[in-house]
C-alpha cells in the first residue's frame, strides 16, 4: 500500500518538493543491531521520546543483533529510502568492514551517515569477586593462566579494543565473541569470560553493586564518571585509548533534505538541558555534526581501521 | 525486592485497564479456538501474533498467554459433548465427559471440569510464582555449554516424546534447523542459503513458517474431516449443573493428584499439556478401587486430567521466563514475541523487566477467574458456537492468515511463504510428521548455534566441554536416554499399533463394517 501510495505522489509529481516538510509519514524504527540493554540501545531508548515528541510519530526503537552489528546494518542498507527506517549503530560500522570482506553491502554507498551524536570511553571490567585488584596482575597472570575477553561481537570497537590492548600489553587473552555489551556483560557476571572492554552504560548498575569490578580506563585520561579508576596511559600502556562513537546513518538514496532534517532534529535534542544530564553519568561525550563532515570522518575511519587491521594481523 | 512488593507491583501492572481487556480477549479467544475442534492453539496464536506488534511487550503477552491457557478450558466443552477434543490436551477429557453428557450429566461435566481447571491453574501459577526467581538466580551459572545441552535436551524431547513417530520428529527437528540456517549467520554475518534472494537476508519469517505450518495445514486438513455437529439436545441441557455431593467427594483427590502431575510435566521441555493429561488418567484409572467405570462416565477422569492440563500450561512458562529456553512450540511464539519488542529473555529478565515478569504472572490469575466466569454462566453460548457451519468460519480464519502475513512486513513474500509453509505442513500432516518439532528446531536453531560455538571457542576446540561440566553432563545424560527411550518406545508401539490395526483390518472385513475415522490431535 505505501509503495503504490509512493508511486501515485511521484507520477503526480509531487514527490521530490513534499518529501521532507512531509517526513515522517509514518512510524520511524531506528534499527539498532545489537541485543538490548547494550550501549547503543540504551542510548536510543532515551533518545526516542525526545524524537516522538519533535516528529509527532512515534519511533520504535528494533534490535537486530548479529555478526557483530552487520546483521542489522545491511537490513537497514536494503531498506526503503523514505527515511522511515534508520541505523543508529557504533563504530563497528567502520572496524567491522576492515576484518569481514563479504559483507552484502558497501558502507561508503549503501547508507547514508546522518549524524554522529557522540562516543563513549571503554573500560576494562572482570568479575565483582576476582583475586585481581589492578590489571598489572591481571595481565601478569594471564601469561601463565591464559584468560578469556569477551566482546560485543566479531569486528566490533570493543574486538578491535581489546586486540589492540593484547598487542600492547603482552597478554595472553582468547576473544570469544557476544552479540553485543549486555550479553557480553552477562558473560563476565557468569563468570564464563574474564575481561571485557566494556563501556559505562553496558555494565550499568553492575559497578555500583560490586558485581563488577573496574580494572582501567581504555585511555590516556580517567574519566569523570568513574574518577578513581587509573587510565591505561597512567599505567604504563601508552597507545590504547580508544572511544566508540555512535552515529545514526539511513538507507543510500534518501532524499539529502529529509537526511538534513534529521539531522538537525538530532542535534537539537543533543542539546537539550534535561537530555545531557541523563546520558553524561553514562560517560556520554555528545557532538554536534553535519552529515558531510560525518561522511568526511567515515572515509578516513574505514582505510584507517582497515590499515590497522592488516598491520596488526587481525582477523576472524 | 520482596515477593509481597513484587507481587503488589505485578497486581498493578495486570489490573490496568488495557491489560485487563487485552487479558479478557485472550481468554476469550483461548475459549472460542478451544471449543472449536480442529483450531489449535498453535494456529490461533501464530494468525494473532503480528496484531501484538503494535502493543506493549506486556499486554501483548498477556493476551497470548490468554489464549494458551483459554483453550484448554475451553477444550473440554468439545470433547464431553461431541466425543471431539476441542485440543489435543483435552482428548482424554472424551473417554469420561461424553459417557457423562450421553447420561444426561453434561451439565456437571462442564461444571466440574471448568473447576478442575481453575483448581490446576491455581497449583501451577503458585509455583510459577515461587521457582521462577529461584532458577534464574541458579541459571548464572549458566554457560554456552550448559545452554546448548539444555536446548539439545528440548528438541530431543519435543521430538521424540510426542505422539507418533520418534523418528519422524527428529526428522521434523532437523528440518526446522535447516530452515532456521536462511539468512545472515549469526556470529559472522556469513550470508546462507538465500539464493540471492534480498528478502531472505534476515531468514524466513517466524510468522509465515507457524501461520502455514499451522494455520493453513490445519484449515486443509478439516476440509476432508470435520463437519457442523449435531448436538443431541438432552446432553447439554444444563438444569443440571449442580454436582451431587459424590462428585464433589470423588474429585478432591484426582484434581490435587492431577495439579501435582501437570505441574511437574508442564516444566519439562517436549511434554507439555497432552501429555500430562494422559498421565494423569493413566493414574487416577489404577488407584482407583473401581477401575471399571472409567471410560462409562466417571467423574475422577475428567477431574484428573483437566486439573493437570491447566498446570501444565501454567509451569510451562517456568523454563520460558527463567533461562529463555522455550520447551514447546506455543512457548518459542511467547519467546519470539519477547525478542521483537527487544526485551531479551534470559536469567536477567525478573531482574530488568520487573514489571512484565510480575504483570504476567497476576494477569494469570485475573485470567484464570475471567475464564471461570465466561466458562460457567455463558456456558450456552459455546454449545452453540460448535454449530457455526465450517464452510463460513475456515475461509474467514484463511483470509486473517493473509493478511497477518503481509502486515508483519509489508511484504508479499511473506504471503508466499505462508503458501508454501502450508502445503508442507499439509505434506506433513498426510505423511504424519509432527510439526511442533519442526518450529521448536526453527527457533532454537540459531540460538543453539551461536551457543554451540562459543562454547567450543570457551574450551579450545574440545568436545568434551559438554559431558566434563557437572550440569552440562547430566543434561547430556537425560537427553541420551530420552533419545533411547523416545524411539524404542516408539518403535515398539509402531509394531504393536500394526499388529492392532491387523487384526482391526481382519475383523472390519468380517463384519462388513465401515469403520469410523478416529478424531486426531493437531499438535
Amino acid at each position: 500500500m505505501k509503495k503504490i501510495m509512493a508511486a501515485l505522489a511521484v507520477a503526480l509529481g509531487l514527490a521530490t518538493p513534499l518529501a521532507a516538510q512531509d517526513w515522517p509519514s509514518g512510524t520511524v524504527t531506528i534499527v539498532v543491531p545489537y541485543s538490548p540493554s547494550g550501549n547503543t540501545d540504551i542510548f536510543a531508548r532515551h533518545m526516542a521520546p525526545y524524537l516522538e515528541e519533535k516528529w509527532g510519530q512515534s519511533v520504535v526503537i528494533e534490535n537486530r543483533p548479529g555478526g557483530g552489528s552487520m546483521v542489522g546494518t545491511a537490513l537497514v542498507s536494503q531498506a526503503e529510502p523514505d527515511g522511515l527506517t534508520l541505523l543508529m549503530t557504533t563504530s563497528a560500522y567502520v572496524t567491522a568492514p576492515a576484518i569481514q570482506p563479504d559483507l552484502p553491502f558497501d558502507p561508503r554507498t549503501d547508507l547514508e551517515p546522518v549524524a554522529n551524536v557522540g562516543y563513549v570511553s571503554y573500560i576494562l571490567v572482570t568479575q565483582g569477586d576476582s583475586k585481581f585488584n589492578t590489571l598489572e596482575e591481571f595481565v601478569e597472570d594471564s601469561k601463565q593462566n591464559p584468560k578469556f575477553a569477551a566482546t560485543a561481537g566479531l569486528g566490533t570497537t570493543t574486538h578491535f579494543a581489546i586486540e589492540r590492548f593484547i598487542a600492547q600489553s603482552g597478554a595472553n587473552f582468547d576473544v570469544v565473541h557476544f552479540k553485543g555489551g549486555g550479553p557480553a556483560v552477562v558473560a563476565i557476571l557468569s563468570g564464563e569470560a574474564d575481561i571485557y572492554g566494556s563501556s559505562v552504560s553496558s555494565a550499568g548498575g553492575n559497578i555500583a553493586s560490586g558485581k563488577i569490578k573496574v580494572l582501567a580506563v581504555l585511555g590516556n585520561e580517567r574519566i569523570a564518571a568513574l574518577p578513581d579508576v587509573p587510565s591505561t596511559k597512567e599505567l604504563g600502556y601508552p597507545e590504547t585509548e580508544i572511544h566508540q562513537w555512535v552515529g545514526v546513518f539511513a538507507p543510500g538514496g534518501t532524499d539529502a533534505d529529509i537526511v538534513a532534517k534529521i539531522n538537525a532534529d538530532i542535534n537539537e535534542v543533543l542539546r537539550n538541558e534535561e537530555f545531557i544530564a541523563t546520558v553524561t553519568p553514562l560517560d556520554w561525550t555528545l557532538e554536534q555534526s553535519t552529515p558531510e563532515g560525518f561522511a568526511a570522518e567515515i572515509d578516513q575511519e574505514l582505510t584507517g581501521w582497515k590499515e590497522l587491521a592488516e598491520s596488526q594481523g587481525i582477523s576472524r | 525486592m520482596d515477593l509481597l512488593g513484587s507481587l503488589a507491583l505485578g497486581l498493578g501492572v495486570a489490573l490496568t485497564l488495557q491489560n485487563l481487556l487485552y487479558c479478557f480477549l485472550g481468554a476469550l479467544l483461548g475459549t472460542l479456538v478451544g471449543v472449536i475442534p480442529g483450531l489449535g492453539v498453535l494456529a490461533a496464536i501464530s494468525m494473532l501474533f503480528p496484531l501484538t506488534f503494535h502493543l506493549e511487550p506486556t499486554t501483548a503477552l498477556i493476551m497470548l498467554a490468554g489464549i494458551w491457557y483459554g483453550t484448554t478450558y475451553g477444550g473440554s466443552t468439545a470433547s464431553i459433548l461431541l466425543n471431539l477434543p476441542g485440543t489435543p490436551a483435552n482428548a482424554v477429557t472424551c473417554l469420561d465427559g461424553y459417557p457423562m453428557a450421553k447420561q444426561g450429566r453434561g451439565g456437571i461435566a462442564l461444571f466440574m471440569t471448568t473447576v478442575a481447571s481453575f483448581f490446576g491453574a491455581s497449583f501451577g501459577i503458585i509455583l510459577l510464582t515461587l521457582f521462577t526467581p529461584v532458577i534464574a538466580e541458579y541459571a548464572l551459572r549458566f554457560g554456552s555449554a550448559e545452554y546448548f545441552a539444555l536446548m539439545l535436551m528440548g528438541l530431543v524431547a519435543s521430538s521424540t516424546i510426542s505422539e507418533g513417530s520418534a523418528i519422524k520428529g527428529l526428522a521434523a527437528v532437523t528440518m526446522g534447523i535447516i530452515i532456521g540456517l536462511v539468512g545472515m549467520d549469526t556470529q559472522t554475518a556469513t550470508i546462507r542459503f538465500t539464493f540471492g534472494n534480498l528478502g531472505l537476508l534476515e531468514g524466513i519469517s517466524l510468522i509465515a513458517l507457524a501461520m502455514g505450518i499451522f494455520g493453513v495445514a490445519e484449515i486443509i486438513m478439516s476440509i476432508r474431516r470435520v463437519h457442523a455437529a449435531d448436538i443431541d439436545p438432552e446432553s447439554v441441557k444444563l438444569k443440571a449443573i449442580v454436582p451431587t455431593r459424590d462428585d464433589v467427594g470423588r474429585s478432591w483427590f484426582p484434581m490435587l493428584r492431577g495439579a501435582s502431575i501437570g505441574s511437574f510435566f508442564g516444566t519439562l521441555p517436549g511434554t507439555g499439556p497432552s501429555i500430562a493429561a494422559f498421565i494423569s488418567y493413566a493414574i487416577e484409572k489404577r488407584v482407583s478401587k473401581s477401575p471399571e467405570r472409567f471410560g462409562n462416565g466417571a467423574i475422577e477422569g475428567i477431574m484428573g486430567p483437566e486439573s493437570a492440563n491447566n498446570a501444565a500450561d501454567q509451569t510451562a512458562f517456568i523454563p520460558t521466563l527463567s533461562l529463555g529456553v522455550p520447551g514447546s512450540a506455543t512457548m518459542a511464539l511467547m519467546l519470539g514475541v519477547l525478542m521483537i519488542h527487544g526485551v531479551a529473555p534470559g536469567p536477567n529478565l525478573i531482574s530488568d523487566e520487573p514489571e512484565l515478569f510480575w504483570g504476567l504472572i497476576m494477569s494469570f490469575w485475573v485470567g484464570n477467574i475471567i475464564l471461570l466466569l465466561l466458562n460457567i454462566p455463558l456456558i450456552g453460548v459455546w454449545v452453540r458456537m460448535l454449530t457455526i457451519p465450517y464452510h463460513l468460519l475456515y475461509p474467514a480464519v484463511l483470509m486473517f492468515i493473509c493478511l497477518g502475513a503481509f502486515t508483519s512486513g509489508f511484504s508479499a513474500l511473506n504471503i508466499w511463504m505462508v503458501a508454501g509453509f502450508g502445503a508442507l505442513g499439509y505434506a506433513m500432516r498426510i505423511f504424519r510428521f509432527p510439526g511442533a518439532p519442526l518450529l521448536l528446531g526453527f527457533v532454537l536453531g540459531p540460538l543453539m548455534e551461536e551457543h554451540f560455538r562459543r562454547a567450543m571457542v570457551l574450551a579450545r576446540g574440545d568436545f568434551a566441554v559438554f559431558f566434563e561440566r557437572p550440569i552440562s553432563a547430566v543434561i547430556m545424560a537425560i537427553t541420551g536416554l530420552v533419545l533411547i527411550w523416545g524411539v524404542w518406545s516408539s518403535e515398539h508401539l509402531r509394531a504393536k499399533r500394526g499388529a492392532r490395526a491387523l487384526e482391526r483390518e481382519a475383523a472390519r472385513r468380517a463384519a462388513h463394517h465401515p469403520e469410523q475415522e478416529a478424531p486426531d490431535g493437531q499438535n
